[in-house]
């Protein structure tokens, strides 16, 4: 009788456990499955995003570039700033203003507007502060740009570097 | 569940970044820049500025704009360091009651942890607005000297933010959890962190999930700053002594030479030497001046070699302090922009005679590890969804003894890939799949997995098969290679096992003689294309003679044969130059008679078209007056 029902009880345990083994067999594979699935959505919604991505980088290289260009076209600003005297007459410095209109509108054909700050309030948003001047002019007025700040479609790019009276 | 957040809250710049995908992520601010300056500022307006915006108006507001506050927070006012600080800071600090550090903004006192805050908010929202989703917890990485006070100093700044700050993590560590070296045993490492303002040198002992720091060193007003001074410096003496016009009070001036020491300094990290072009860079009685130096590396080297032996020298005595030699470091982790300089990392591999990890970017490495702190705690970074790589390619062997790749290396596995080729020559009935591991050009240079053979291909000229070969591996590291005949269907295949390819080691030397052979590699790999494309060129060159012979004049016949003999004996040598050189020719007359038969097969086409109506003799007459001509008009009833 005690073998009898030794065997009932470990057929009985046994049973629990294959029962048990196929809920945590159930379970990992419930998990596998929705995780193999949110993969893959994540996946496909890469995908999508992957225009978006390719439009932004686009548009980074491109204020890449410009910021490069907008160093070029500072130096031909002092160029034009340090004209010699006399050489208004001079066809030849015509010819390297008419380069420097040129670039000018190059650029703005391609979006970047110059940031008009001379006398304007210093807005740290656009404008930098390179140095303050002792000044008979309102306070916090720009008083001189020392390099010129520009937007790309709106969006600054390179903030006015600045003398702000004091 | 929302994301956390990884915050390097650094001393000059703040950086943050989350787990996307299971890797580090940098999020960009609302500027759209990676890094944000540690900047608070309170403007003449009562706003609130942090950031670059904050920085701008430094100038114009230094009393109030409150940077390197990294330095006071966490730390008692009669400290060493707050006193040495405070002579170099021009903003008012003061004791708090409870004897920390408490600074000025506008007609306020804030503790250096508020203002802390202030920074950490800034990241908090700008990282809401990108990701599109509500941030509530994060990690934020400290220096391994911060002390029990600093460490809850900066936690409070956290929480301060709305932040949930779930843990206050080492800078090291987390650059070393980047390159996933918390996943080694018994392992010594030493991060060396050069950033703009302050070096570290920390040791770590890494053991089975847990990173200890065993000691730190470095100096805290050493950085990637003070070589640009020393290339300003340098370029102000020359000016001065080639031009004899003093810059160091020209404002402007001084900030061009500034930028144009950095973009040079940086510029030296890949180029041996460079120019600093500034066209005038001042007016004086005689005109404006102009600056333009050469700068070499060897140069740049010269000048600032104190700053670097000095930490050289630093290194060695935090060794010292923890009774290690630098043979005993497995892992060497650089973090800082400065670390990106030739000079300092050759520096590091003479002295530890092992490369340092530098493959992420050292200016991200510390915010990308918090990231992924903060992803193992979350559990986002599971270890059966840890993927390999292959780490080398995998390919087959291709006419001319090539060897084609079908998955390159580091190509993330599980994966398949497919490809489909053909046989090299005529009624070829099988095709030999030779697969093959490695970066060399030639097959004989890689290794062997294996090789099977697809017998069975129908009779065809060369080239018309389509045979379609698949690798597969596994997540096991498990290759399945097959063939398949697409005309046929039938197919063969092989199952190699992720240990017959190379060892660690094997891979390593195979990588590095990859390199070395490139430029051979790729010669000879060029000759043996051009030698398949003479192949071609003879082959279908012949078909030409055969099929067409009758229909091209005589002398343009004899000299397509000589042409084709006069390739047919230099395709098998090795001159490449005189092989491109008799397959132009050839081809240029190919096409030429190409080109004629063409014409000529038009011609009797026409011609046929217009020998129809002539054979229908003499009733064509008649004929063209019974049927309209294009463009009269005749009348139906007629």
């Amino acid at each position: 009788m005690i073998q009898e029902d030794k065997i009932k009880k470990e057929k009985k345990e046994e049973k629990i456990d294959k029962v048990k083994e196929t809920r945590e067999c159930e379970k990992a594979r419930d998990e596998y499955l929705s995780g193999w699935q949110r993969e893959k959505a994540d996946f496909i919604n890469y995908k999508k995003e992957e225009s978006k991505r390719a439009r932004e980088l686009i548009d980074f290289l491109k204020v890449q570039w410009v910021l490069e260009l907008l160093k070029i076209v500072d130096n031909f600003d002092r160029a034009i700033k340090h004209k010699p005297d006399g050489a208004e007459s001079l066809n030849w410095a015509k010819g390297v203003e008419m380069i420097d209109t040129q670039l000018k509108d190059f650029l703005k054909a391609e979006g970047v507007e110059e940031i008009k700050a001379m006398g304007a309030s210093f807005n740290p948003e656009i404008h930098e502060a390179i140095e303050e001047k002792e000044s008979t002019g309102e306070s916090g007025k720009i008083a001189e740009v020392l390099e010129k700040g520009y937007t790309l479609n709106g969006k600054l790019i390179r903030p006015s570097k600045v003398k702000v009276n004091k | 569940m929302s994301k956390i957040l990884g915050i390097d809250l650094g001393t000059t710049n703040s950086a943050m970044a989350v787990v996307e995908a299971g890797e580090g992520k940098i999020i960009e601010n609302k500027e759209g820049n990676r890094t944000t300056p540690s900047v608070v500022s309170v403007s003449k307006s009562g706003e609130r500025l942090v950031g670059v915006i904050a920085k701008r108006q430094a100038i114009t507001n230094p009393q109030n704009t409150i940077f390197s506050v990294k330095r006071l927070i966490g730390r008692n006012f009669n400290d060493e360091e707050v006193k040495k600080d405070k002579s170099l800071l021009p903003y008012e600090i003061k004791e708090r009651q409870d004897g920390g550090v408490e600074v000025k903004i506008g007609d306020k006192w804030y503790s250096a942890q508020e203002v802390s805050a202030m920074i950490l908010a800034k990241l908090k929202q700008d990282a809401e607005e990108k990701l599109g989703e509500k941030i509530t917890d994060a990690i934020i990485t400290c220096p391994a000297y911060f002390d029990d006070s600093q460490r809850k100093a900066t936690k409070v700044a956290g929480e301060i933010a709305g932040l949930n700050v779930l843990r206050v993590i080492n800078e090291p560590t987390a650059a070393a959890l980047a390159y996933g070296l918390n996943k080694k045993k018994d392992q010594q490492i030493v991060v060396y962190d050069f950033g703009g303002g302050t070096f570290d040198i920390s040791v770590l002992e890494v053991n089975e999930d847990t990173v200890e720091v065993k000691g730190t060193g470095g100096d805290t007003h050493l950085g990637g700053d003070d070589f640009d001074q020393k290339i300003m410096q340098w370029v102000v003496g020359e000016f001065k002594k080639e031009q004899g016009v003093d810059l160091s009070k020209d404002t402007l001036a001084l900030q061009r030479i500034k930028e144009a020491s950095e973009k040079a300094k940086i510029e030296l990290s890949t180029s041996m030497e460079t120019e600093i072009n500034l066209p005038f860079i001042t007016s004086s009685d005689t005109g404006p001046k102009h600056l333009l130096l050469k700068i070499t590396r060897a140069q740049l080297e010269n000048m600032v070699g104190d700053y670097i032996e000095k930490s050289m020298e630093l290194i060695r005595k935090t060794l010292k302090e923890v009774k290690l030699e630098p043979k005993d470091i497995e892992e060497i982790v650089l973090v800082g922009g400065q670390t990106r300089m030739p000079k300092i990392q050759e520096e590091i591999k003479k002295l530890f005679s092992k490369e340092p990890n530098r493959e992420i970017n050292p200016d991200e490495v510390v915010a990308i590890g918090a990231a992924i702190q903060g992803g193992v705690l979350r559990g986002d970074v599971k270890d059966v969804l840890l993927l390999d790589v292959t780490p080398l390619s995998l390919g087959i062997e291709t006419m001319g003894g090539v060897s084609t790749a079908l998955i390159t290396k580091n190509t993330t596995v599980p994966t398949s890939k497919s490809q489909v080729f053909s046989t090299a020559a005529d009624n070829q009935p099988s095709v030999e799949i030779h697969i093959l591991q490695g970066e060399r050009s030639m097959a004989q240079d890689n290794k062997t997995l294996g090789r099977f053979i697809l017998d069975g291909i129908p009779a065809a000229p060369r080239g018309v098969p389509q045979v379609e070969v698949s690798f597969d591996i596994d997540a096991n590291g498990i290759l399945n290679v097959s063939a398949k005949d697409k005309a046929t269907g039938k197919s063969q295949s092989i199952k190699i096992e992720g240990s017959s390819g190379l060892t660690k080691d094997e891979i390593e030397k195979m990588k590095k003689d990859a390199e070395a052979h490139a430029d051979q590699d790729t010669k000879k790999k060029e000759l043996i294309e051009v030698k398949n494309m003479a192949e071609n060129l003879v082959y279908t060159s012949d078909k030409t003679l055969k099929e067409s012979g009758d229909k091209i004049s005589e002398e343009k016949k004899k000299e397509l044969e000589e042409k084709i003999e006069d390739l047919k004996k230099v395709k098998n040598d090795d001159n490449i130059d005189v092989i491109k050189q008799k397959t132009e020719e050839l081809s240029k007359l190919a096409q030429e008679i190409g080109g004629e038969l063409y014409k000529q097969a038009r011609a009797q086409e026409q011609s046929k078209k217009e020998e129809k109506p002539a054979q229908g003799g003499s009733s064509s007459d008649e004929k063209d007056k019974k049927e309209p001509e294009e463009g009269e008009y005749k009348e139906k009833n007629n």
